[in-house]
């Protein structure tokens, strides 16, 4: 069974009532790039990842984990 | 005036010519940096496919004329356009692109995602190139290939299969859930 970085980034930016745009703005990336971690296309680098969570205030250990 | 230069003045021209237009479409549009980023990310995504396929197109010009005719100064104008566009592409694939934007949408158009999409897509352009240059080197048993042809051919495959598969990913990118 392959591996697969799973998020609930959708899940918390809706909490903080944010869109992609906002939060794309926040940590310096595109929307389309908030867009495909959030739909699990993309593998974000460690730094990006960080800097999400720092952004929806978690840490990175709540907002991703890996799926079996 | 001689014909190479014609060429290259021509392929400048076209260049400058596609540069100006995108910039005048965009000129009352108030955006600020992360909208302009998204907007222009959003017209790459549209025009990889459209610049894969004139690209190749010109390959078809290229390969319908006359044995000898390269000697004609249409044909070495013609060719040495082809190599104007080449290397505009390959600068594209290469950098940031959009050189006249400001550093800051350049910065942010080329974020970790596109990156990424540019590196997979520049891979597909090494394999394409590799697998043709394969296909070239089988073909020269059975028959006669110039050096121009082969350059030709090697360059079309490439540059396009980066093109589209960058495309491709970059509309899959933008495409929501």
């Amino acid at each position: 069974m392959p591996e697969r970085l799973a998020n609930r980034l959708k899940e918390r930016r809706s909490e903080l009532g944010l869109t992609q745009a906002e939060l794309a703005e926040r940590v310096g990336v595109t929307r389309k790039t908030v867009n495909t971690v959030e739909n699990g296309v993309f593998t974000p680098s460690a730094t990006l990842a960080i800097k999400l969570a720092g952004a929806l205030e978690i840490s990175v250990e709540q907002l991703f984990w890996i799926e079996r | 005036m001689n014909s190479y230069v014609i060429g290259v003045l021509a392929g400048i021209a076209a260049v400058v010519f596609v540069a100006a237009v995108i910039k005048w479409r965009t000129r009352d549009r108030p955006m600020s940096v992360a909208e302009k980023a998204d907007f222009l990310s959003k017209r790459r995504a549209r025009m990889l496919p459209a610049l894969a396929v004139i690209f190749l197109s010109q390959q078809a010009s290229f390969f319908s004329q006359m044995t000898g005719a390269e000697h004609i100064s249409a044909e070495k104008a013609k060719i040495t356009a082809w190599l104007v566009l080449s290397v505009v592409l390959l600068l594209g694939l290469s950098t940031k692109g959009f050189w006249l934007e400001s550093k800051e949408v350049r910065n942010l158009v080329d974020d970790e995602n596109t990156r990424a999409n540019r590196n997979e897509a520049m891979r597909w352009g090494f394999l394409f190139a590799m697998a043709s240059a394969i296909g070239i080197y089988v073909l020269t048993m059975f028959d006669t290939v110039t050096g121009r042809e082969a350059v030709h051919i090697v360059m079309s495959f490439g540059i396009a299969a980066a093109l589209l598969r960058w495309g491709i990913l970059e509309k899959r990118a933008h495409r929501d859930a």
